[in-house]
C-alpha cells in the first residue's frame, strides 16, 4: 500500500504552474518522476504522489529540481490560461486508470521516438564523419598525384627540348661543313678503304664513306684530327693466357647462401653411405680414417696410376674393394691396372665384374661401360683371343658408335681373324 | 608515402612503356641520340634486334633486324663515336661487331666461345678514356676472352680455368682502371661466387674473392679512371661496393655490402654524371637506387703496417616497382642526365625519367 503524499503547494501565473512536493524524508532522483501530457506521478516507494492535471502542459520543456527533502516542479502550460486547479476534480476511478495508461502509453512512445531520432542523428554524424575523412583523402591523394603528374610533364619537356637540341645540332653541323667535306673526301676515301676490313661494293664504298663522314663531324671538329687519334692507338697486346682456379664447388648449380646447409647435408649423406658398416674387419681397425673411405683409396689409386706405380694402386684399389665391392669404377681401375701389368686375366676378370656392376645399361654409365669393353677386348687380344676381343670392341662401338680409336682397333682385329682364318 | 613524395627524394618517372612480341635480354641506349636498341631472342628462336626512337610520349621502330641466333647482351663501349657499332654475344658463343647502318655482315666476327656468351663489356671507344678498343666476353665455358677488333680470330687475352679443373659458368664480365694506355683491368664474376680481378699490363690475376652467392653483375663505378669503386650484386638479394683504391696483401680490398631486395639483383648501372649513384635492378621488378658516401678516411693503417682500405655507406633513395617479372637489363643514357632504359621479363621495355639527381 502507498503512502500518497498529499502535503504539495503550488501556484501558477499565465503560462507556467510552479508545484512543490516535499518529499518526507525519502529520497528522489530523475528515475522516480514520471509525467507526461496531463499525467504527473513521483514515486519513490512506498511514497506515491500522482496528479491528473487541468489541462495539459508542455512536458519536453518542463523542469523538475530535486532538493532540500523537496521537489520543485515547473510544469509549462500548452495554452495559457488560469488553471481552476492544480488537478481535475471529479476524476473517476475509470478515468484515472485510463489517464493513467494513456500516459504511460504516450511515455513510452516518446521514448522511443526519441530513441529513433537520436539512432538516426548519429548514423548521419558517422555518415558525415566518414564523408570527410574520405574527401581528406582523395585530396592528399590528388595531390601526390598532382605533383607526380607535375614531375612527368616537366621531365618529358625537358626531354623533348633535350631531343631538338640534338637534332638541330646534328642539322646546323651538317650543313656547313658538307660544302668543304668535298675536297677533303678524296684523300680520306684511300684511307678509310685501306683501313677497312671487309671489302665492300666500290659505289657503296663512296657513298658510305660520305656518310660517315659527315657523321663524323658530329663527335669530333674536324676528321684529320680523328685520323690522327686512329693513328696514336697502340697495337693490339700482345696474345696471353691466364689460367683459373675456382673455388670448388661439388653440384652444377650456381651458389645461393640459403641453400648451404642442405648442400652440406646431402654431401655427408653420399659420404657415409660410402664408408664401412661391417666393423668385423678388425685388421682395419689400425687404419687412418681416411684410409678407411673407398672413395679416398680410390682417388690414391687414380694418383698411383696416372705416376705409374701400377702395384701401388693395384693394392689402393684392393683395399678400397674390401671395403666396398659395389663400386664398379674400382674394379674398372684395378683391371687398367692389370693390363698395365700384363695381368691380362686378372684384367679379364675385372673388367667382367665392372660390366656386372654397371647394370642397367644407362646413358650414365655409357662412358664406364665402354672403358670395361675396351680393357677387356685388349686382354683378350693380348691372350691371342681375338674373336671374344672382337666381340667386346663392338660392343663398345654399339655403345658408342662414334669413337674412331675402337672403330679402327676393331678394323685391325677384324683383320688378325681372317688372316689367320685364311692361313688355317 | 608522404616521405616518398617528399620535396627532396628522386623521384621515379615512367616515361614510356613499350611491349615487345619477344625476350628482350638487353637494351642500350645509342650514345649522342635519343635512340636505343633492344636485344632478345624471338620466339622461333632466332636473334633481334630493335632500334627505337623516342618521339614525346612513344617509341618509334626505326629498324628490326633479325640473326639466326639469339642475341644476350651487346656493347657500345669499343667503337668510335663516329661508327657506333654494336659489339654482341649470342647464345651460340659467336661476338659480332655490327655497323647498324648495313648489318647484313657483321664488321667483325668470332666464335669465340663455346657456349652462351652471358656478359660483354667494351672499353676504349666512345671518346672517353685512352688505349687501344677492347671487348671482353664471358661465357657459360668458363672463359672470359678479351677481343681487339683489329685482330682476327683470337683473343689478345683469354682467362681460361686450369686443365682439369672443373668449369664455373662466368656470368658478368666488367672493363676498368683504363686510365692510360697500357692500364686496364678486367672483373670476372662466376656463378659460384667467386670475383676475379685480372689485370691486363701484367696478365696475371690481381685479386680474387668469393662472395658466397652467385655472382649476377659487377661494374666499375667508371672504366677510365683509376679504379675507384666496384660493385657486385648477387643472387638472394645482396650486392657489394668494393673500394678499389686500396689493396690490402691479404685481405684484399674493403667492401660493404646490403640485402635489400628478397630477390636475385639481376643488374648494377652507375650513373654515367655521378659515379656515387647506381641503380640496381631485381628480381620481384623493383628498381633501387643508391648513393655510396665515402667515409671519413679512405684508408688506415692495420696493426702491420700495411695500409687496408675502409668503405663507406649506402643509402637508398628511391625503390620503385614496375614490373613483376625480373628486369634484366638496365642502361643509364649518356647524354641526358636520368633517362634510363630497363629491360624486363615481361617482354617490355621501359623508359624512365630519374628527378632531382642534381640536388643529390
Amino acid at each position: 500500500m502507498p503512502v500518497w503524499l498529499r502535503e504539495h503547494s503550488w501556484r501558477q501565473t499565465l503560462t507556467a504552474v510552479f508545484l512543490s512536493l516535499p518529499l518526507r524524508g525519502a529520497r528522489a532522483t530523475p528515475a522516480n518522476i514520471f509525467c507526461s501530457e496531463q499525467y504527473l506521478k513521483v514515486s519513490i516507494p512506498p511514497f506515491l504522489f500522482e496528479a491528473i492535471l487541468y489541462a495539459p502542459i508542455d512536458d519536453t520543456n518542463s523542469t523538475a529540481k530535486i532538493g532540500n527533502g523537496n521537489i520543485f516542479f515547473t510544469l509549462y502550460k500548452k495554452e495559457p490560461a488560469m488553471w481552476d486547479s492544480l488537478t481535475l476534480a471529479n476524476a473517476d476511478k475509470e478515468k484515472l486508470q485510463y489517464l493513467r495508461e494513456n500516459a504511460v502509453l504516450k511515455a513510452h512512445e516518446k521514448a522511443k521516438e526519441e530513441t529513433e531520432a537520436k539512432k538516426i542523428t548519429k548514423q548521419e554524424h558517422k555518415k558525415y564523419a566518414l564523408e570527410a575523412t574520405m574527401k581528406l583523402e582523395e585530396a592528399e591523394r590528388k595531390r601526390i598525384e598532382d605533383l607526380k603528374e607535375k614531375e612527368r610533364q616537366k621531365v618529358a619537356k625537358e626531354l623533348e627540348l633535350w631531343k631538338n637540341q640534338q637534332k638541330d645540332g646534328d642539322k646546323y653541323k651538317s650543313i656547313p661543313i658538307k660544302g668543304e667535306l668535298h675536297q677533303e673526301i678524296e684523300p680520306l676515301k684511300e684511307r678509310k678503304s685501306e683501313k677497312m676490313k671487309k671489302t665492300q661494293i666500290p659505289n657503296e664504298g663512296t657513298s658510305k664513306t660520305r656518310l660517315k663522314s659527315t657523321k663524323g663531324c658530329h663527335g669530333s671538329c674536324s676528321i684529320f684530327s680523328q685520323n690522327l687519334k686512329e693513328e696514336q692507338l697502340p697495337s693490339p697486346r700482345a696474345a696471353a693466357t691466364i689460367k683459373v682456379n675456382f673455388t670448388p664447388r661439388v653440384f652444377p648449380t650456381a651458389l645461393r647462401e640459403s641453400r648451404v646447409a642442405e648442400e652440406e647435408e646431402w654431401l655427408h649423406k653420399q659420404a657415409e653411405a660410402r664408408r664401412i658398416i661391417n666393423s668385423d674387419l678388425s685388421e682395419l681397425e689400425d687404419l687412418k680414417e681416411e684410409e678407411k673411405n673407398p672413395d679416398w683409396l680410390k682417388d690414391k689409386g687414380n694418383k698411383m696410376f696416372a705416376m705409374g706405380d701400377y702395384l701401388g694402386a693395384v693394392n689402393a684399389y684392393n683395399l678400397a674393394v674390401r671395403l666396398n665391392n659395389k663400386l664398379p669404377l674400382l674394379y674398372l681401375n684395378r683391371a687398367a691396372c692389370h693390363l698395365k701389368l700384363r695381368n691380362l686375366h686378372k684384367a679379364i676378370e675385372d673388367s667382367s665384374k665392372a660390366l656386372e656392376l654397371l647394370t642397367p645399361p644407362v646413358p650414365d654409365n655409357e662412358n664406364a661401360r665402354v672403358k670395361a669393353h675396351v680393357r677387356r677386348g685388349t686382354a683378350f687380344c693380348q691372350l691371342e683371343l681375338y674373336t671374344e676381343g672382337l666381340q667386346d670392341y663392338e660392343a663398345a662401338l654399339k655403345i658408342d658408335p662414334r669413337n674412331t680409336n675402337i672403330k679402327k682397333d676393331a678394323e685391325k682385329i677384324r683383320h688378325l681373324i681372317q688372316g689367320t682364318m685364311q692361313s688355317s | 608515402m608522404s616521405a616518398a613524395v617528399g620535396a627532396e627524394r628522386p623521384q621515379v618517372v615512367s616515361h614510356v612503356q613499350q611491349a615487345l612480341s619477344y625476350t628482350v635480354f638487353d637494351c642500350k641506349w645509342v650514345p649522342r641520340s635519343a635512340r636505343l636498341l633492344c636485344l632478345g631472342s624471338a620466339a622461333r628462336g632466332t636473334g633481334l634486334i630493335q632500334l627505337y626512337e623516342l618521339h614525346g610520349a612513344r617509341l618509334e621502330l626505326l629498324r628490326e633486324i633479325e640473326k639466326p641466333k639469339p642475341i644476350k647482351c651487346g656493347t657500345f663501349g669499343a667503337t668510335s663515336l663516329q661508327q657506333r657499332y654494336l659489339a654482341t654475344g649470342d647464345f651460340d658463343g659467336n661476338l659480332n661487331i655490327w655497323n647498324l647502318e648495313a648489318p647484313e655482315i657483321p664488321v667483325y666476327s668470332v666464335k669465340g666461345h663455346k657456349e652462351i656468351i652471358n656478359s660483354i663489356d667494351g672499353v676504349g671507344g666512345l671518346g672517353i678514356g685512352e688505349g687501344a678498343p677492347e671487348i671482353v666476353t664471358g661465357s657459360r665455358d668458363g672463359t672470359v676472352k678479351v677481343w681487339d677488333p683489329r685482330q682476327n680470330d683470337t683473343p689478345v687475352a683469354n682467362m681460361e680455368p686450369v686443365q682439369g679443373e672443373s668449369k664455373r659458368d662466368c656470368w658478368t664480365v666488367a672493363f676498368g682502371n683504363a686510365y692510360n694506355q697500357e692500364e686496364r683491368v678486367v672483373c670476372a664474376g662466376y656463378d659460384n661466387g667467386d670475383i676475379k680481378l685480372f689485370d691486363l699490363k701484367t696478365m696475371s690475376l690481381r685479386w680474387e674473392t668469393n662472395i658466397k652467392n652467385g655472382v649476377c653483375s659487377v661494374e666499375f663505378d667508371r672504366k677510365d679512371i683509376n679504379m675507384n669503386k666496384l660493385v657486385a650484386t648477387s643472387l638472394e638479394g645482396k650486392f657489394h661496393v668494393f673500394d678499389m683504391r686500396t689493396q690490402h696483401p691479404t685481405k684484399g680490398f674493403a667492401s660493404v655490402s646490403e640485402k635489400a631486395q628478397k630477390s636475385t639483383i639481376w643488374q648494377v648501372r652507375h650513373l654515367p654524371q655521378n659515379r656515387d649513384i647506381f641503380m640496381t635492378s631485381g628480381g620481384s621488378g623493383s628498381l633501387h637506387l643508391w648513393k655510396y658516401e665515402y667515409p671519413a678516411q679512405r684508408s688506415k693503417k692495420d696493426s702491420e703496417g700495411s695500409e687496408m682500405g675502409v668503405a663507406g655507406s649506402l643509402s637508398l633513395l628511391q625503390n620503385v616497382t614496375l614490373s613483376t617479372q625480373p628486369i634484366s637489363s638496365l642502361d643509364w643514357s649518356p647524354d641526358k642526365k636520368g633517362l634510363c632504359v630497363c629491360g624486363a621479363f615481361d617482354q617490355t621495355v621501359r623508359v624512365l625519367i630519374v628527378t632531382k639527381l642534381n640536388k643529390i
